[in-house]
This record gives C-alpha cells, structure tokens and sequence, in this order.
C-alpha cells in the first residue's frame, strides 16, 4: 500500500466511525418520525393513536350490477347494504347486509399495522445513546426494519388468495343477514389503495364448477398515505444498508480499531 | 457438544425450531422460517423428509404431547390472528384456534395439562394483551366449528415475548416483556410481582426453576436467577401461602420485590451483530435429570450453562456462573486431525496468509475447475487432477508444481462471480470466460491463452451477478451477457462489440430476478421491493415501472412465454398447434385451482407426448433422448456470505457404469457386436430397460451421492465413502445383471454377460486397486 491508499483508507475508516456515530442515529430518528406518522394514519389503535376512525363508502359497478353502501370502523366492516344481480337471472336481485354484531374483518389491515407497530419496536429498541461498534449491528437492525415494513406493505398490497369453499366457510360469510344461498358468496379485500368488493356465483356447467364474479372498488384515502409512507421509509432503510455496505469491503473496520492517537487528534 | 449436520433447504432467514418426536432422544426436528416454509428432517443423514410453504408465517413453536394422540402436535403462534395445530410429520393444519374476543395476533402462548385434568389447555395472549384460554379435548379436527376460547381476560401487557406456567405450582404464570417481566396468578390475572430489565438489557424469555424462583434471560446473552417473594405467591405448593393472605393484591413494597441471586455469564463479551438465541431445556443423562440454558450466538459460539448448579440461592450474594461447556464451529473445525483439504491446498504456504476462495465454476467439456480468489486473481486447474491430489493418495502428491494451474491476474480484489457462457449456450465463443469482482469491473478472459480481453467498468458498485440472455433475442443481444451490480444497475454487455449495449440503472432497490420477454425485446426486473422495472434491450429504453398485483402478474407471465417456446416443439405439427404448452396450462389451473383446467392440460401433455415419441423411434442405434449427468461435478457451496467457498463434488455412479460400457462397446468392431447380437431390436429393449429402470435408480444414487466431500469432512469420513461408493457400484452392478436377468426372455442375456462380466472385472480391478491405496492410506492414520 503506497501512502496515497493508506491515507484514503484512514480517511474512509474517519467516515466510516461518523456514520456509525452520528448518521445511523440521525436516520432512525428520521424514520421513526416517518413511521410513526404512518401509525396515525391508521383508523386502529396504534402507537398512541386512539384508533377507531369510521369512514363510509359507497361501492357500484357500472351497469348497476352491484351496490354496497358500507361503514369501515377500524380495521372492520361494521355496517353494509349489500345488493347485486344473480348473473344468470338477470331480474332477480341478491340483497343482504352486514351489522354490528358480525362485523368483516379486514385482517389485511390488523396484519400492517402490527407489521408497522414490529418495525417502530426495533427503532425504540435503540438506544439514543448506544453507540455502535459495527456495521453488522447496524445491518441487523435494517435487516430487520426493511423485513417488517416489506411484510406492512405486502399485506396492503397483495391480498392473500382464498378457495372458495375457504371463502363461503369463512366467519365472515357466516356473520352476513340474511344468509346467501349456497352458491353465491362475497368478499372484500384491500389492494393498494382500494377497497375493493366481489360477489362470486357458482354455476355447474357440463358437470364441471365455474365460478363467475364481478367487482366494484373504491380508494380508501388513508391508504395511498399509509403505503407512501412505507415505500419511503423502506426507501430510507436501504439508503443507510447501501451506505454501510460500501465500507464492508473493509472487514476490519470497526469502532476503536484505530489507534488511540489517530483517533483524538 | 460436536456439529453433527448442516442442514440446508430454506430460502428465508429461520424463526423457530422445534423437536418433531415424542421420544426423547429423537432424530428429526421441524424448522420454520420468514417465507412460511416449514421442513421436517432427519437428523442422522441430514435430509429433509417433508416441506410445506404456508401463507401463515409461523414466529413460535411449542410441541406438546396431547391426550389421544400418539404424537407430539405443534402449537404454532405467528403473523396471524389464530393458533395452528400441526402434525410434525406431514406438515399438515389438523386444527385452529380462533377467537371471538379483540381477535390478534398471538404473541405467546403455553400448552398445559392441569393436574388432576384430563384435557389439555392452551394459554395465550395476543400482542393487545389479551389471555385467552381453551380447552382442548382431543377430538377437534378441521372440520369442527370454529372454536373459539373459553374466557378471555385484557390485561396491561403489549408485545409479551413469553408465556409460561410454573411445572411446579400451577397458580403462577411468567410473562416476559422486553422491558419487564412479570408473576401472575393464573386464577384471574393480577399481577404478584414484576421484574425490570438489567439497564441497557431487554429480556427475551424466561422459564421457572422451582415454585419460587425464575430463571430469565437477556438480550445480552446472559441468564439471571430470581428468587420470588414468597408472601406473594399463591397455590397450593406455597406452604405459607393462605388463600385470602393480606399481602397478594398489596403495593409492591422493598422487602417483598423479587431477588437476583445468580448470574450466568460468559467472561469474555464480545461484540455481536444481533441477541444471540437462547432456550432453557431440560435432558436426563443416566436417568438423571438436569436443566441446561443453552446459547448460541452470531460468531457461531455455543455456551451451556447449568442451571442445577446455580439454583440454590446463597442469602445475601450474588453469584456468577461460567458456562460448563464453551464451544464453537470455528473450535471444531480447528479440533479436526488430519485437518480438513481444500479444493485448492496445492497453492497455498504454510506460512502465508490463506487467501479465500470466492467463486469457482467447473467447465464439464475441458475438466477444468475455475476458482476466484480474494485477492483478485482467478486459477484455472485441471479438475481430476486437483481433486486426485486432495482426495487420493499415492506417488502424485510427492510432485512439486503438479497439477499446473492457469493464473489469471486483473481484477483489484475479491472475485465475485464467474460465467463461462458457452455451457449455457455454444452461440458464445468457446474461449470465453467472465469474471465480475468487487472492484466493479466485469473482465472477459481468453481462456486458452489466459488473456485479459476486455475490461467493462460501467458499473458503479461491486459486480454480484452474471447470467445469459436467452437463445431467441434479437442477434446484437445474442452476443451480450447481463451483469449485475450491487449499485442495484444492470447491464447488457457485448462480448463482440467490447462495449456495454444497454445500461439500466434506475433501480432504486436491489435487483432480485431478471426475466425475459425476447420476442418485445424487454427484459424485465424485479426488485426487492415487488417493483417490475421493464427495459427495451436494444435502446436502453424504461418501458414502464410497475407495482402491486401487475407488477406480479407481469413477471408470472414472462415464465409462462418461455415455458410456451419450449414446449413449442412437441406440440408443433399436430392439431394442438397454436395451443400454448399444456405445462403452462396445468399451472396456471393450479394456480386457479381449476381441476377442469388441470385435466384438460394434462390430457393434452400426454397426447402431445405420445405423439413426439411415435414420432422419435428412428434407427435401432438412435442415442437415448436424455443426456446424461456427468460423472463427477464440482459445486461451489458457502454456509454465510461471508465465509469462502467450499466445494462438493458430486459423483454419478450410474453415468459412470455407462460411460465405462460405451467405452467398452465403441472398443468393439460393428462385425463382433452383430456376432454378439446386439444391433438388433433387442438392443433397443435393453436400452429401454435401463432407461426405465434409472429415474428410480438415479433418485436412489443422489441418496447416496449427496454425501458432501465438502473440503472441510474428515479424512476417515471420506475414506469411509469412497469403500463404501465401490462397494455400491459392484452391488449396483449386480442389481442391473439381475434386473435383466428378471425380464429377458429371449437369451439376449447371455450375449450381454460376457461383456457385463468384462465391465465387472473393469470395476473390481479399479476397487481393488482404490482399496489397496486406502488400506494403505488407513495404517498411515493409525486405523
């Protein structure tokens, strides 16, 4: 190593011992004001928010072949009317509703906000004034930042997907007043920034099933707020990783690996 | 304590292990991780014997025996609002828990049989802090009603880490928090005591030693004992517990808080990259039985505490315990005697430094293993040659300078990965290689004359990915591989032109996959965060950025068009022309859960099948369809990205016999093979007897075969093998004589003897002689 790389190297270690110091500490103040932020955008309880928003919508497929007027309180359908047309008896209309005592459960919305509550936990599990000795820590801490806010924002975004026979057992078909007949069934579900609402009908043709659907949806405006905030911050999260990972070429880089001299002066 | 396995199958970090049968000493265990993948295995060969991939992502696991039931049930507890029964070994949901009361996810939960109770009871509490329990009582199954708890209760707890119930005195339960830890009374949950967290510490579980005392651990990685008030504790082992004694419900005053008497440490803390695993286990050694807490920590060190030793508290002290047993993997590998050879031990000094193997590739047409190495140079090396040298005694490892290797000297550090494009197409030329290393350049290298040919530096990050486009786009990309780079940019470099072609860089997450779509001339990227990124390959154009549901879609279909152009050939010329590949079709009914679909597809695979075959059954002498595997491949293979390679090599017995025979025939003259009778239609049945018969064969061969002569297995391990893989191949050799033994009716059988019998006597030879050089080896070991 001629004295050019030596100093370029100390000079990179210097960097490296600040970003360690005062960067990793500063960016996860930042995110934790982002995610908590995202918190309250939330209609649940959630990191010292209270919770409980209730918001209507009213959901139509042109040409009137469904309707649902629906209540959202929290992360459930507490109230809706629901009408659709039987698709092979065009005349025949399919009502039901959904009351206060078998609310819908939107688990997709309980799953991201406990992801979201997982992922502040790791940053309030960092001590102000710890100071960090290694890139690895810091890594482990994003690792695992980034895993639970892709998990938050995955369960917005890409809604599980269930048999149907899963779907007209489900809890939330049996909670429906009046009951459907056997072969029909509903279900809502969240898709990015949607709410989004489909009736299915079962047919046997030839022997074999079919399944027909059609779909009405609406955007939920706390939605597009909550998933820009998760994109940002996971955004943040791979900035810092990126950064710390241009000085794991140096594998013996780690705090106070310098000599006591260079380090003070 | 010495490792026994490494277990290898899962593609996402591990969240929870436990044991998969109810006797004791039992051989299997069942892992789960961060993609819902569950496996079972087998810990005597180290195989997985079932896999699952749930959409329910498991963070806990407790296996319990139930009553009527013969085995052990896995409670599992996750990223989801229910509590899973699951059978260990077929990896199936028998039952669920719901619950009617703030349904959530459950943080932790306990299953208990209650003394003087015949059913079973699971206690839990959700991340809101809810207890619930149910009672189970034996006969539940998947398709019983939901069942909900028995009684749910809210408590002030967020985000337990742990349950328990004291083994000793059920009245009490310990619930830990990751700033405190908590006594209740399990009767109607108030709090009897609390626990803070050592500053700077945060717990991660805990367990009971005795009615009242506790042993509970921390993210540091050090376990402490707790001796409980007992004025405060309730239930029947207490003995001076009286039901309505006055100081139950009272403020927690000084005198009657819990008391720390025992620490377990280790001395020497060093510095981890994240709370090292920690499990509280109970074994009976010699029909004793005894409490361990066990540790294993991110530097691969295990510690093992007793906690008999340091249960009993002294009044007024403190003590600290050192673990019983310090180990690592780093120590085991060191233990090792004769330590372990690496592929490449040939060039390295015993007094130098090691330099860490990073990369390596095996080109099967000219044997030479290729291997990158830390400090940027690639060796080239005749493969059998290095690999007689580590493995093989005799008079060759007496030679100085042999092998002779190839060095190739142009990158500035680590080499990070390794292409040679003509095994993946021969559209590329046969002397190029490309190496992408840590100082972001991509060399391409002659690799006869061991030229540096070009050197691409348009990348702005460290080179961690090389792959080749496929076969049918457009002819300038033809010529191009596709480089990867950690600055999360791709590129399209020309090996022709000697310039990059395409350069896509607006990738703001890493790049995960990279599919192709070669008839729109797009190739699409994926990143880690679900966006599709889809590129013009010719004009370096970004087509479109996509998300959610499309971006998913997108990616799915760019498999289906490929599978399509394969799948292309067996259906052309038939009337299922214009169909896509029913391969594609069967998918995509499983994925609709169409059974109709799946049918169709499948009748139309098989028709499409039979078709090709009548079509195929040209000359007698027509080489079987399926190539076969090489004899002998050589796999790169690390345990953490950051160790150095190691290196299995895998043998094909079964390829092996038949090379050895076609060696032996093409020594033949076509006259003596038609006087042996062989070029006749009973050729042709023989021919197809072994190749029906291999399928089978070979899944029976890779059993046996993926034992890993990884550099880093004992000497005697590996001479065991190499005993037991000629003891094999006489005994596969017999089962193929009796084989066709079996289904000859026509005598073809005694043509066919003579030369078996030649090909057996080939292998005796070779394993005598194999066996000799052992033996020999063996006295040198002292064995």
């Amino acid at each position: 190593m001629n004295d050019n790389e030596k100093e370029e190297a100390a000079n990179l270690k210097e960097e490296f011992e600040w970003v360690l110091r005062e960067e990793v500490h500063a960016i996860l103040h930042q995110l934790h004001t982002v995610l908590v932020e995202c918190a309250h955008r939330f209609p649940v309880p959630l990191y010292g928010n209270e919770g409980q928003k209730q918001d209507k919508f009213i959901l139509t497929s042109q040409p009137e072949q469904l309707k649902c007027i629906l209540t959202l309180t929290g992360d459930s359908i507490t109230h809706a009317d629901i009408s659709f047309k039987v698709l092979r008896q065009m005349h025949l209309m399919c009502r039901t509703s959904i009351n206060q005592d078998g609310p819908w459960k939107l688990q997709q919305i309980q799953d991201a906000a406990n992801h979201l509550q997982q992922a502040i936990g790791y940053i309030d599990n960092v001590d102000k004034h710890y100071v960090f000795r290694s890139s690895e820590e810091v890594l482990h801490i994003i690792q695992c930042l980034i895993g639970s806010l892709q998990r938050a924002r995955t369960a917005l975004v890409l809604p599980k997907k269930k048999a149907i026979d899963e779907l007209m057992k489900s809890r939330n078909m049996k909670a429906l007043s009046p009951n459907l007949p056997e072969d029909l069934a509903i279900s809502f579900y969240i898709q990015s920034h949607k709410l989004i609402f489909v009736a299915y009908q079962l047919s046997s043709v030839h022997g074999t099933m079919r399944i027909d659907s059609c779909q009405a949806d609406c955007a939920v405006p706390w939605l597009s707020d909550v998933l820009f905030m998760l994109t940002a911050a996971l955004h943040m999260c791979q900035q810092l990783k990126d950064k710390l990972c241009v000085f794991s070429q140096y594998k013996d880089f780690t705090v106070g690996s310098r000599s006591a001299s260079t380090v003070f002066n | 304590m010495t490792p026994r396995c490494l277990l290898v199958g899962h593609t996402a970090p591990v969240t929870c292990l436990s044991r998969a049968s109810i006797i004791q000493d039992n051989n299997f265990i069942v892992s789960s991780s961060e993609a819902g993948e569950m496996c079972t295995w087998d810990l005597v060969d180290g195989k997985c014997r079932e896999s699952v991939k749930l959409t329910q992502v498991h963070t806990n696991i407790q296996a319990y025996h139930m009553c009527n039931s013969e085995d052990l049930r896995l409670f599992c507890n996750g990223y989801y609002a229910e509590i899973l029964i699951m059978d260990p070994f077929s990896l199936e949901i028998l039952f669920s828990l719901s619950s009617k009361m703030n349904p959530d996810w459950i943080s932790a939960l306990h299953v208990l049989r209650p003394s003087s109770r015949k059913d079973d009871v699971v206690l839990a509490i959700s991340i809101t802090g809810t207890v619930k329990v149910w009672s189970l009582l034996g006969h539940e199954n998947k398709q019983s009603e939901p069942i909900y708890e028995n009684e749910s209760k809210q408590i002030r707890c967020l985000n337990a880490l742990s349950l328990n119930c004291c083994a000793y005195n059920q009245r009490t339960v310990l619930i830990v928090c990751a700033k405190y830890c908590q006594i209740y009374d399990a009767g109607d949950f108030s709090v009897l005591c609390s626990i803070q967290a050592p500053s700077g510490e945060r717990w991660m579980s805990g367990d009971f030693l005795a009615p009242d005392r506790v042993l509970v651990w921390s993210t540091e990685g050090k376990g402490y004992l707790y001796k409980l008030p007992a004025n405060k504790l309730r239930g029947r082992a207490i003995n001076s517990s009286v039901p309505d004694h006055k100081g139950f419900h009272g403020p927690t005053v000084e005198h009657d808080s819990p008391v720390l008497y025992g620490i377990l440490a280790h001395p020497d803390n060093k510095l981890l990259s994240c709370p090292p695993a920690m499990r509280f286990i109970l074994t009976s050694v010699g029909g004793k039985q005894r409490r361990l807490l066990l540790r294993g920590d991110s530097a691969g060190v295990v510690l093992l505490w007793n906690v008999d030793d340091a249960a009993m508290p002294v009044p007024n002290k403190v003590m600290s315990r050192a673990p019983i047993v310090t180990t690592s993997l780093e120590m085991a590998w060191a233990e090792m005697s004769p330590s372990p050879v690496g592929i490449l031990d040939q060039l390295s000094h015993p007094d130098e430094p090691e330099i860490k193997l990073t990369a390596s590739i095996y080109l099967l047409a000219a044997n030479r293993l290729v291997v990158g190495r830390e400090d940027g140079s690639i060796i080239i090396v005749n493969a059998t040659h290095t690999v007689q040298l580590q493995l093989l005694h005799g008079n060759h490892q007496q030679l100085d300078d042999w092998p002779p290797h190839q060095l190739l000297l142009g990158h500035n550090g680590r080499v990070n990965c390794l292409l040679y494009p003509h095994h993946v197409h021969h559209r590329y030329d046969r002397a190029y290689l490309v190496s992408g290393g840590i100082d972001f350049a991509v060399c391409l290298w002659d690799l006869f004359s061991g030229a540096l040919l070009h050197r691409f530096c348009v990348h702005a990050g460290e080179i961690t990915q090389l792959i080749v486009p496929p076969h049918n786009c457009s002819p300038r990309i033809q010529k191009c591989i596709c480089a990867v780079a950690s600055d999360h940019s791709v590129t399209l470099l020309s090996l022709t032109e000697r310039k990059c072609v395409t350069l896509a860089s607006r990738h703001l997450f890493p790049v995960v996959t990279i599919k192709w779509r070669p008839a729109d001339d797009f190739m699409v990227v994926g990143c880690s965060d679900g966006t599709v990124y889809v590129w013009q390959m010719e004009t370096g154009h970004l087509d479109r950025v996509l998300n959610g549901m499309i971006a998913e879609e997108v990616l799915a279909a760019c498999d289906e068009t490929s599978a399509d152009e394969l799948g292309g050939s067996i259906s052309s010329g038939t009337d299922l022309q214009g169909l896509a590949n029913p391969a594609v079709h069967f998918f995509r009914g499983l994925r609709h859960r169409n059974l109709t679909a799946m049918r169709a597809a499948t009748q139309r695979g098989l028709a499409a099948l039979h078709a090709s075959e009548r079509g195929s059954n040209a000359g007698p002498l027509a080489e079987p369809a399926r190539a076969r595997p090489p004899p002998l491949t050589i796999q790169g293979f690390r345990s953490n990205p950051a160790d150095p390679e190691s290196h299995i090599l895998f043998f094909d017995i079964e390829g092996l016999i038949v090379e050895l025979l076609s060696e032996e025939y093409s020594a033949m003259s076509p006259a003596s093979l038609e006087a042996a009778g062989l070029i006749t239609s009973e050729y042709m049945k023989v021919a197809a007897l072994t190749q029906s018969a291999s399928p089978d064969a070979a899944k029976k061969i890779s059993g046996f075969l993926s034992y890993k002569i990884v550099n880093k297995i004992g000497v005697i391990l590996r001479t065991l093998s190499w005993i037991d893989f000629f003891g094999r191949v006489k005994d596969k050799a017999g089962d193929m004589e009796r084989l066709l033994k079996e289904k000859d009716k026509h005598g073809i059988l005694a043509k066919m003897k003579e030369g078996a019998e030649n090909m057996q006597t080939k292998i005796q030879a070779k394993a005598d002689q194999l066996k000799s050089q052992l033996d020999a080896k063996g006295k040198w070991d002292g064995r």
